[in-house]
């Protein structure tokens, strides 16, 4: 009876909910956030939430792209946004340069070091990566607590005159999170997402149909460092002051797993539902001084268990629908793998 | 002389080590599960042994007796309810279940314990033997026979008992150790017992030998994954070789760079040879 | 007739969306050896699987000794008195050969004989107890099948599914341990069921033989009676 039940469900056609009709409610939803940002019609309060909500949008898509769509689980993002924000704080405070400068140089760093990184860490699979990923950053929050550079483990803080204001935060905020969806959206829809997807699939069907697994994990390595970079360099040039124990920290990490695994693992709209849940949450959890990781630990158990698909994959299976699918690729998908059978 | 008493303290160390892996190891290589909140259980441990040590006035080995089979029991609670049901959905979501375990433990103990160094002081604390010319603390000789002495058990039990083997038949070949009468998830839920029960001792030989927090547990996590990593999963022999090498990275790299060494030992060892240096 | 020791009916057994076997049904009766045998991927192997309880069946019902067995897990079957000797031997191959062994008589009631057991499994098979201290992983093929059967014999089983045992084997070891089969039928009274993908061993062998093809069993009677042509054609399914 159950399975008959599924069956039908799984014929029924699903709506995609994308192309231009869609495109026009993101656009008008973006410009309204671009206009009532720049006019003044948020209050800072609620455009610091905004930011909050645009920039860990940004982390969780980044995450999502590594785990969710390629299969290279990493408890080490936080590598990323460390560096950007130490980065940021030694060009504007060491050598007075402008907060772009600093940007600039996040961006360049983490994109060195990303590459620098994929070399010892592309050896490894699974659990090794992921652990690899978090020994990393770990290694390099351990260095920075003994390196007078950055001023040990003192900290150090992000100077800049006129200091940007918020409504500016904001903007640079939603603009690194609009692009970082649309290269996302984009990028699963090339030939390299493809491959990906097929990849965290079926690692040797992919490579058979000479997908090359090497490249395609690189490039998606390497932009998911820059963008997880440049939120972390907002997110400091906003706080103002960084230490190896903020900037390099696992609960970075928690954050993101949090965000993709509520929102719904391997869907492009569910970091955006993760993130409004995440940083709402933590604004209730600050009135529970030290509950709030037991708070959202348990919460991530329970969706694991429960609702494994999180709430847009739930959401999404149950009404029959995909937001921004990945449908260009889902049939091809189907030829490649039976290509590949006919090769093997 | 110098070089002698660096050895001799790298070995001193690789003890704990070794039983701080030893139940990674086993959890490893038996649920094929990288238990991500091991290093919050070992700090459990240390909590459990301070605190009991402290509230009666009795020396902190001896509350082994009553952490050990605390541990144990939560072990397999926890095996049962929860990750043997979060298995059947793959290894990833067991990886971040654990890995939620690790933040809910990290702040739970935050909240019980506070904030503060903890520190297990025993008689024997500050006894410095002389041995021609070395300098060994007595302390640190107790710690490494505590290691050895777990270690040498969990080796005699997984070899000589029926329950042992019933393990090892597990982790060989799960289907075929369940024609033999093996439940694999009570065995699971045993082996995860086990593990904690080390994590216990673990916690002890921390506890005596150095200050701890709440939140130490990650840094020893990493420690015990370099300890599977360099020994190989499910290896016992691998694993004691494992805490002496990183012990000698620690004491190589000192008190600064002593975890900066370990760590980066670590990545050169995923890097070049992820299966382990014991395995096959 | 009285009851057969093994009754199975209609069973059905899928993965996933797949059904590897659509509706089979078959009895062993005690005392004999019966063979099963079809062609690769005709379900044989799932069938047994499920029978001993590592696949749990979508529809169909398993009797043994005239309980209904069906669903029951590996771990709970094995303690009645039926055990599979898997296909591959599946060996704990970081064990010992000894440690293998006495794997087997890892449930409660039998361990009490583990030790008369053993020295049964070295008389059948003396070479394994020259090899008692190396790891399992270290035997031959055929070796190691040795030490499937003495493992399975370990549980002091009524019924013993053998899969596909001959599988990669040289023929004179097939021999041999065929012949083992037979002595232990014959001597112990243990009932034997073999899966066979050669006819011609599988007809030698069983006493009664049921051919299966495309997950249903199609054919069945003692070799005698059943005609060559008849089992190509059950077989082939032409």
């Amino acid at each position: 009876m159950g399975d008959n039940k599924t069956l039908a469900s799984a014929h029924k056609p699903i709506k995609v909910l994308d192309g231009i009709p869609m495109l026009i409610i993101c656009i008008i939803i973006i410009a309204a956030l671009y206009i009532l940002g720049i006019t003044g019609v948020f209050s800072s309060n609620l455009m610091r939430y905004l930011m909050n909500i645009f920039l860990y949008i940004t982390m969780g898509e980044m995450w999502n792209l590594l785990s969710g769509f390629t299969g290279m689980t990493s408890l080490g993002n936080q590598t990323f946004i460390g560096l950007a924000g130490f980065s940021v704080a030694v060009m504007t405070s060491t050598y007075s340069m402008s907060i772009w400068v600093g940007i600039l140089v996040a961006l360049v760093i983490a994109v060195v070091v990303a590459l620098l990184l994929s070399f010892v860490l592309f050896r490894m699979r699974g659990m090794y990566f992921a652990i690899a990923t978090w020994v990393v950053a770990e290694a390099i929050c351990t260095w920075f607590l003994s390196w007078k550079y950055v001023n040990q483990g003192g900290g150090m803080s992000v100077r800049a005159k006129p200091y940007p204001r918020i409504p500016e935060i904001y903007l640079m905020a939603l603009t690194l999170c609009v692009i970082a969806m649309v290269v996302v959206y984009v990028l699963l829809r090339t030939k390299t997402g493809l491959g990906l997807t097929a990849m965290r699939d079926d690692a040797d069907a992919s490579s058979s149909v000479g997908v090359n697994i090497f490249k395609s994990k690189l490039l998606v390595y390497v932009i998911a460092a820059a963008f997880t970079a440049l939120a972390g360099a907002v997110f400091f040039v906003n706080k103002q002051t960084i230490y190896p124990s903020s900037g390099f920290d696992i609960s970075w990490t928690v954050s993101m797993v949090f965000i993709v695994i509520i929102g719904g693992i391997g869907t492009v709209s569910g970091p955006v539902v993760g993130a409004i849940i995440y940083v709402l949450l933590s604004e209730i959890l600050a009135k529970l001084p030290g509950w709030s990781n037991i708070i959202l630990g348990a919460i991530a158990i329970l969706v694991i268990i429960f609702l494994p698909d999180g709430i847009m994959g739930t959401l999404q299976k149950k009404l029959h629908f995909e937001l921004f699918s990945q449908k260009r690729f889902s049939e091809p998908k189907k030829n490649l793998r039976a290509k590949a059978q006919m090769q093997a | 002389m110098q070089v002698i008493q660096l050895i001799i303290n790298g070995i001193l160390l690789g003890g704990i080590y070794a039983v701080l892996g030893v139940g990674m190891t086993m959890i490893f290589g038996i649920v094929k599960l990288t238990n991500l909140a091991h290093g919050e259980f070992v700090i459990l441990g240390a909590y459990g042994s301070t605190l009991l040590a402290q509230a009666l006035g009795v020396d902190p080995i001896l509350t082994l007796i009553v952490t050990i089979p605390c541990m144990f029991l939560i072990g397999m609670g926890l095996q049962t309810g929860l990750i043997n049901r979060v298995m059947l959905k793959g290894s990833e979501p067991a990886l971040l279940v654990t890995f939620g375990l690790s933040i809910i433990l990290q702040d739970a103990m935050l909240l019980l314990f506070t904030a503060d160094a903890r520190h297990a002081g025993a008689a024997y604390s500050s006894t410095i033997l002389k041995i021609g010319g070395i300098n060994i603390a007595l302390l640190d000789i107790i710690l490494l026979v505590i290691s050895l002495v777990t270690i040498l058990i969990l080796t005699m039990f997984l070899n000589k008992t029926y329950m042992g083997r019933s393990i090892r038949a597990t982790s060989d070949d799960t289907q075929a150790a369940s024609l033999m009468g093996v439940s694999v998830k009570k065995t699971y839920a045993i082996a995860m017992g086990i593990a904690l029960a080390t994590a216990a001792v673990a916690g002890l030989c921390i506890g005596l030998k150095w200050t701890f927090y709440a939140s130490s547990g990650g840094s020893y996590l990493l420690i015990a994954f370099g300890v599977v990593v360099i020994g190989g999963m499910g290896s016992i022999p691998g694993t004691l070789v494992a805490g002496l090498v990183f012990g000698l990275a620690q004491v190589i790299g000192g008190a600064n760079y002593g975890l900066l060494v370990s760590y980066i030992l670590l990545i050169i060892m995923l890097a070049v040879r992820p299966q382990g240096l014991f395995s096959k | 007739m009285s009851e057969p020791l093994l009754k199975v009916e209609g069973i059905q057994a899928k993965y996933g969306d797949f059904i590897a076997v659509h509706s089979a049904t078959l009895d062993v009766p005690e005392g004999k050896i019966v063979s099963l045998i079809g062609s690769n991927g005709a379900g044989k192997s799932t069938l047994m699987d499920t029978v001993a309880g590592l696949h749990r069946p979508s529809a169909g019902k398993v009797y043994f000794k005239g309980e209904d067995i069906t669903g029951l897990p590996a771990e709970k079957i094995v303690t009645r008195g039926l055990s599979l000797v898997p296909q591959g031997s599946r060996c704990f191959i970081r064990m010992s050969v000894e440690d293998n062994l006495i794997m087997g008589s890892f449930p409660k009631g039998v361990r009490a004989k583990a030790k008369d057991n053993l020295e049964k499994v070295y008389n059948l098979f003396p070479v394994l107890k020259e090899k008692r201290n190396d790891a399992s992983g270290s035997l031959s093929g055929g070796q190691r099948q040795m030490v499937a059967v003495g493992r399975a014999l370990m549980t002091d089983p009524e019924l013993v599914l053998f899969d596909e045992i001959s599988l990669g084997l040289a023929p004179t070891v097939i021999k041999d341990i065929y012949a083992t089969i037979k002595r232990l039928n014959k001597e112990t009274g243990i009932t034997v069921l073999l899966v066979e993908q050669d006819t011609q061993r599988a007809m030698k062998t069983g006493e009664l033989c049921h051919v299966m093809l495309k997950g249903e069993v199609v054919l069945s009677g003692p070799p005698r009676e059943l005609g060559d042509d008849e089992i190509k054609k059950a077989y082939f399914g032409i």
